[in-house]
């Protein structure tokens, strides 16, 4: 498709652009999202300890596995600026595509993950009940000892028997 | 299918000189790599410069997770899913992508198609709030919205767009595009704000940069 625009019509807007110093990005929702995913929760300001619970599991497993931010950031195909934001801040929301990526790339389910990450609503009271102890058990510490390894393991039990 | 080029302008920013630059109907592989290769590592070392400053989060750039290879196969050159971009000196300066599948929403157009701008960037050089005194070009995004009305024109549309706007954007849809605020959608993700342009207003853009 042919467009017809003159230099004056460019360079005018141009010089709009400037002064008015605007940004023009547009598009906040992610092109991908688990089909089976529930509505976005647009209210989960309010569950901060799902949010902590989904940065501590991101943490921890990717410790369980020895991987750098920047290798699994590599291997799930993620931005490694939004891994640091997931892993460090509580009230960071991630992309649906990020959460979608890391869920495959753990091998647990979306849907869990994406109620853990605060992109959907769980259906029960009982699994953020789960995701709250799972946040107060696995603190951080130096290393992924016996009992943060224990903490995981169940919690990715409890994600994998959801449905 | 094959990508046209026209011939458009962008304004040089610090000698305030035009430009030659080119505006494609298609988003090429040749895009994501410049995406890849030149655009991320800038987004990255703002984000890290905006982090170490104490700036506040949500102040950095908002499309810093966007992943524009992805949203390329996701619509799998979708004939619903048109794309354009902006070079100038062999680097992509912008890119669109567009859904032809939606309805207007304002009353005075209600049901009536639309082209819907599903993603808008600027190269992360261009944008003031990344690149400050030293952003390099002006005129992507006027460039892409012309775009995207010439293409509302053609398909029949008369100049009908509409899109969510990312709040840092809100100000420059609403008052130099002149575009209707619908205000916060409760139904997209974010509660982005949607912003529609009637055959009128795009007239109006339109002739705004044919105005001395």
């Amino acid at each position: 498709m042919k467009i017809e625009v003159t230099k004056d019509w460019c360079i005018r807007m141009a010089r709009l652009e400037v002064e008015t110093g605007a940004d023009m990005e547009i598009g906040g929702a992610s092109a991908v999202a688990s089909p089976d995913a529930v509505a976005l929760d647009l209210s989960s300001e309010s569950m901060p300890e799902t949010n902590i619970a989904f940065g501590r599991f991101v943490s921890l497993m990717r410790r369980k596995r020895r991987q750098t931010v920047e290798s699994l950031a590599e291997d799930a195909e993620i931005d490694v600026t939004e891994l640091v934001e997931i892993e460090e801040d509580n009230h960071h929301k991630p992309e649906p595509r990020t959460v979608y990526q890391l869920a495959k790339h753990f091998d647990v389910p979306t849907p869990s993950l994406m109620q853990l990450a605060g992109l959907s609503v769980a259906k029960n009271a009982s699994f953020y009940e789960e995701a709250i102890r799972f946040a107060a058990r696995s603190e951080t510490v130096e290393e992924l000892n016996d009992i943060e390894r224990a903490a995981l393991e169940a919690f990715v039990s409890v994600l994998s028997n959801r449905k | 299918m094959s990508i046209e080029t026209s011939p458009v302008f962008l304004l040089d920013v610090s000698s305030g000189q035009p430009i030659d630059a080119e505006l494609l109907d298609g988003i090429a592989e040749q895009q994501l790599v410049h995406w890849e290769d030149e655009w991320m590592p800038v987004l990255r070392d703002a984000v890290e410069r905006m982090k170490a400053a104490g700036i506040e989060r949500t102040k950095w750039p908002q499309s810093r997770h966007w992943d524009w290879r992805q949203k390329a196969q996701g619509f799998d050159r979708a004939l619903a899913n048109p794309g354009f971009c902006v070079t100038c000196q062999g680097m992509t300066q912008g890119m669109m992508f567009l859904d032809l599948l939606h309805k207007a929403r304002i009353k005075s157009q209600t049901g009536k198609e639309l082209v819907y701008i599903e993603y808008l960037e600027n190269a992360p050089w261009n944008r003031r709030h990344i690149a400050g005194d030293e952003a390099r070009f002006a005129g992507v995004g006027s460039l892409l919205v012309r775009a995207a009305i010439e293409l509302s024109r053609e398909e029949g549309f008369k100049g009908r767009i509409g899109l969510h706007s990312l709040p840092q954007s809100n100000a420059w849809y609403a008052n130099t595009c002149g575009m209707t605020d619908l205000g916060a959608d409760p139904d997209y993700p974010h509660q982005l704000r949607y912003f529609e342009m009637t055959p009128e207003q795009a007239e109006a853009f339109l002739a705004k940069g044919n105005t001395p």
